[in-house]
């Protein structure tokens, strides 16, 4: 027994097609975890029929990509996927036959060939709602106040456990910042991508933690992934 | 006002793996409650990665949204954390489709899959705003059903359900149903249901049957209050379990279960008769599916749910009587699809080379037997008829393709076991050891791991240990030790299980209606989620005994006559007490039964029920020629 092993794919499939599917993933599915996620994901193209291509080891999956997570609770349209296929479809087929397999809150919004790399990616975009417990007038004011300061430090676990301090006011670039009703908006950019990454929650919890406020439900949406450049993400 | 659905989106960012509060996922059936009669509310007493691997809910979830005007819905046990958050903010337990609270459905219904998860169904309830003693419950509120394996003796939990249904579910789950929405529609009381609802076989309300006690606290008898409830409930069998209802989607949970993958029921019941194991005899008669059944329903399952990998369930796959013609069936159609074909449940005595070609999984995990003795002669008295040679050639031909994994379970204090039986499993593995290291270097693979896990016997109702009294636990932690000592190769590596799980499971399995005090009294005292050891607290249970006057001995560690009146008599699996009697006189005489398939041995199952060997007069030789 399990003496001749080979792998199970014993034809390989040297054809592949490169795809780039850009995705919406928002309201239910807000609460699945990036490595929950991929899986989704993964049986989605499973689903779809597609001619999908595997990775060639002894364990064939489906290959897929992600270069970029999305926090859990952060909404957004502009997420991107890459996978390949064995044959070549038109862009606007397989964009459809993925869709019609997506669970309520996952949508695939278009689907094209790959211009850029993983690593060029730089920044993200984001807008911010929340209804603080202070009004937002006086909110915005203090988020203002906090913005114009010279440093913000936050404490960065290392890995060999102690604590760091880190200066995150350098990466917050603030778009724009104003009340809409009861709710503060804002929208900013951040540091995303291989090298560094900033979550939103990080820079928002050090506000809230420093002013003493408190907020019911942050609504947050990722509007763009960025390059070095500010163009988008392709 | 805000809507359920803010009110839970409000919390989930605050509590681990929200994705399972708020449903939405791919194979859930959502109606529109205004068209629908019927609201049924399936509820695992567990979490939801426990549960949601379960494939009974899967099939009675299919089953009953089959019916345009029925919706049956799941609910899960919240984690401590969530739980917390739902009371604190008045937020009652709601199903995941319609985010509905539990208390505005028609049925409330639970699987009772181990003891440990009983509490839960107390918890459960009482965080939907349901009472959890039937006897609250008025007409405005669901009637709470129960189900699954443990129903074999509900009565610890009597205090909490209606209604028990007994047996296999497909069937009379329409029945009742059914029932239930022609007398809604007459406006009829609970009272009045559950009086029709006891002439449907498998229904157990056990408000309808008195029981008495003798003066030594046995049970004296059992008996219906009410003409309409029969002396006996039978369990209900699926007959033809070809065609059986089996779901043709399952729902895919976003977050990873406990059993992430497509499952196919190829068989139910076993042939085997292992006397210490309850699944073995209150599944019976052997029942299997056709090879095309299986791989249409492999088919079906695979393209709906888009799962990588799928499983066979049953408890013995290698026992089906074409298992060499459907797993090279199944396997052209898993390969080409680049899914992964999961085989739990293959017997050692039937792990062909041929076989194993075919199922060749590439990845080395590792062999697991489960001797459960570990001498021959207690491997006899539990009529596990698996020897210590067919263990070793097994494990040689593994070591010679490149295994280094074993992994052996035993049960400790199983009946007639000695302190020399005990260390007999301590000589099985070194004999392991041994084993592998006289494969030549070149073959074996690298790092040996003998891993022997050992569990404590619990006696269970139905089974021909019935009358067994657990060991005590002085006894389990001296036998322990005595393997511990026995144990001299650092290659082996042992585990126990926790002994205190072990006693509660006994004194519940076993139990008769005056433990629902007990149960109460413990969940009152915060106990629940008992089958996770950081949330079981034994010592506030040992509390609960004390203040009820409960002795755990009593129903653990105490012999039983044959003659005793069992808390489980009037429920009647099929399987004859006179056949339990014989069995376990033979265990003490440490003789073996046969096997199904090798010829009757006169359980008292009959041939109407469907069983491939049942009834039929035949020989060992004509059923393997016939294969």
């Amino acid at each position: 027994m399990a003496q001749n092993i080979t792998p199970k794919l014993s034809t390989l499939q040297i054809e592949k097609f490169d795809y780039r599917a850009v995705y919406a993933k928002y309201g239910r599915a807000r609460y699945i975890s990036h490595l929950d996620f991929m899986r989704s994901m993964q049986r989605i193209i499973k689903r779809s029929r597609l001619p999908v291509w595997h990775t060639q080891g002894f364990n064939p999956h489906v290959y897929i990509m992600f270069p970029l997570a999305l926090p859990l609770g952060t909404d957004s349209r502009v997420e991107i996927m890459d996978f390949a296929l064995t044959e070549k479809l038109s862009n606007e087929q397989v964009r459809e036959q993925l869709g019609e397999k997506c669970p309520e809150g996952i949508e695939i919004i278009s689907v094209s060939q790959p211009v850029h790399k993983h690593t060029e990616i730089k920044y993200a975009e984001y807008d911010i709602k929340f209804k603080p417990s202070i009004p937002a007038q006086e909110c915005l004011d203090k988020w203002n106040g906090f913005m114009s300061l010279e440093k913000i430090e936050i404490e960065k676990r290392t890995k060999k456990k102690t604590v760091n301090l880190v200066d995150i006011k350098p990466h917050i670039t603030v778009i724009s910042a104003q009340t809409q009703g009861e709710q503060v908006a804002l929208q900013m950019r951040l540091p995303a991508g291989n090298d560094f990454n900033l979550n939103t929650n990080v820079v928002l919890d050090a506000f809230f933690e420093r002013y003493g406020i408190e907020f019911e439900t942050i609504c947050t949406l990722r509007t763009k992934i960025a390059l070095e450049n500010g163009e988008s993400f392709t | 006002m805000q809507s359920m659905k803010e009110r839970i989106e409000r919390l989930l960012l605050k509590v681990q793996k929200p994705a399972r509060y708020i449903g939405g996922e791919v194979g859930s059936v959502v109606k529109d409650k205004s068209k629908v009669d019927v609201r049924f509310a399936f509820c695992f007493p567990d979490t939801y990665d426990v549960g949601m691997s379960h494939l009974g809910m899967k099939i009675l979830y299919g089953l009953k949204n089959q019916r345009e005007n029925w919706w049956c819905e799941r609910c899960f046990m919240p984690e401590v954390d969530f739980a917390a958050l739902l009371r604190e903010n008045d937020i009652p337990l709601y199903a995941l489709e319609s985010l509905d609270p539990l208390s505005e459905f028609d049925f409330v219904g639970f699987t009772l899959q181990y003891e440990l998860s009983y509490n839960n169904v107390l918890e459960m309830l009482d965080l939907a705003g349901i009472p959890v003693l039937a006897k609250q419950r008025g007409d405005d509120m669901p009637i709470v059903v129960g189900g699954g394996p443990c129903v074999c003796n509900p009565e610890p939990m009597t205090d909490f359900f209606d209604l028990f249904i007994i047996g296999e579910g497909e069937e009379v789950n329409i029945e009742l149903l059914e029932l239930y929405e022609n007398m809604k529609r007459q406006g009829c009381t609970k009272l009045e249901f559950l009086k029709q609802a006891v002439k449907i076989s498998g229904v157990y309300v056990p408000q309808f049957y008195d029981v008495t006690y003798n003066d030594d606290g046995t049970v004296s008898t059992i008996t219906p209050n009410i003409e309409q409830a029969p002396a006996k409930v039978t369990k209900r069998v699926i007959a033809d379990f070809d065609n059986v209802y089996y779901p043709d989607a399952f729902v895919v949970p976003f977050t990873q279960i406990v059993h992430d993958r497509a499952v196919v029921e190829v068989l139910r019941g076993c042939i085997r008769g292992c006397r210490f194991c309850q699944a073995g005899f209150i599944y019976r008669p052997f029942r299997e599916k056709n090879i095309d059944t299986i791989k249409n329903e492999t088919k079906c399952l695979c393209e709906q749910t888009g799962y990588e990998e799928v499983s066979l369930s049953s408890l013995s796959t290698s026992d089906h009587t074409r298992i060499n013609d459907l797993l090279s069936s199944l396997v052209d159609y898993t390969d080409g699809e680049k899914i992964n074909l999961a085989l739990p449940s293959l017997r050692v005595d039937t792990f062909s080379d041929e076989l194993l070609e075919k199922i060749a999984s590439v990845r080395k995990s590792g062999l697991t037997f489960a001797p459960e003795a570990g001498t021959q002669r207690l491997r006899d008295v539990i009529n596990k008829n698996l020897t210590e040679e067919e263990i070793l050639r097994t494990c040689r031909t593994a070591f010679e393709g490149g295994y280094a994994t074993v992994k052996l379970y035993f049960m400790l204090g199983l009946p007639d076991e000695t302190l020399d039986d005990v260390a007999g499993i301590a000589q099985l593995a070194q004999k392991v050891v041994d084993l592998y290291f006289e494969v030549p270097k070149e073959k074996r693979g690298k790092g040996l791991q003998v891993s022997i896990s050992t569990a404590t016997f619990v006696p269970k109702p139905f089974t021909p240990f019935e009358f067994e009294p657990q060991d005590t636990p002085e006894q389990i932690l001296e036998k322990q030790a005595h393997l511990l000592r026995n144990v001299t190769s650092k290659k082996i590596k042992v585990s126990t299980h926790m002994q205190k799980n072990s006693i509660l499971e006994a004194v519940l399995a076993r139990g008769d209606r005056r433990l629902g005090k007990v149960i109460y009294t413990a969940w009152k005292k915060g106990c629940y989620l008992d089958g996770w050891d950081e949330h079981f607290k034994f010592d506030k249970w040992m509390q609960a005994f004390d203040e009820c006057g409960i002795d755990t001995k009593f129903y653990a560690n105490r012999r039983r006559s044959y003659d005793e009146v069992a808390p489980w008599s009037h429920l009647d699996y099929l399987v004859s007490h006179e056949f339990f009697v014989r069995e376990n006189k033979k265990a003490h005489a440490a003789q073996t039964t046969r096997n199904c398939k090798q010829g009757c041995s006169g359980c008292g199952i009959k041939k109407e029920y469907g069983g491939v060997y049942c009834g039929a007069k035949h020989n060992a030789q004509a059923v393997d020629s016939a294969n």
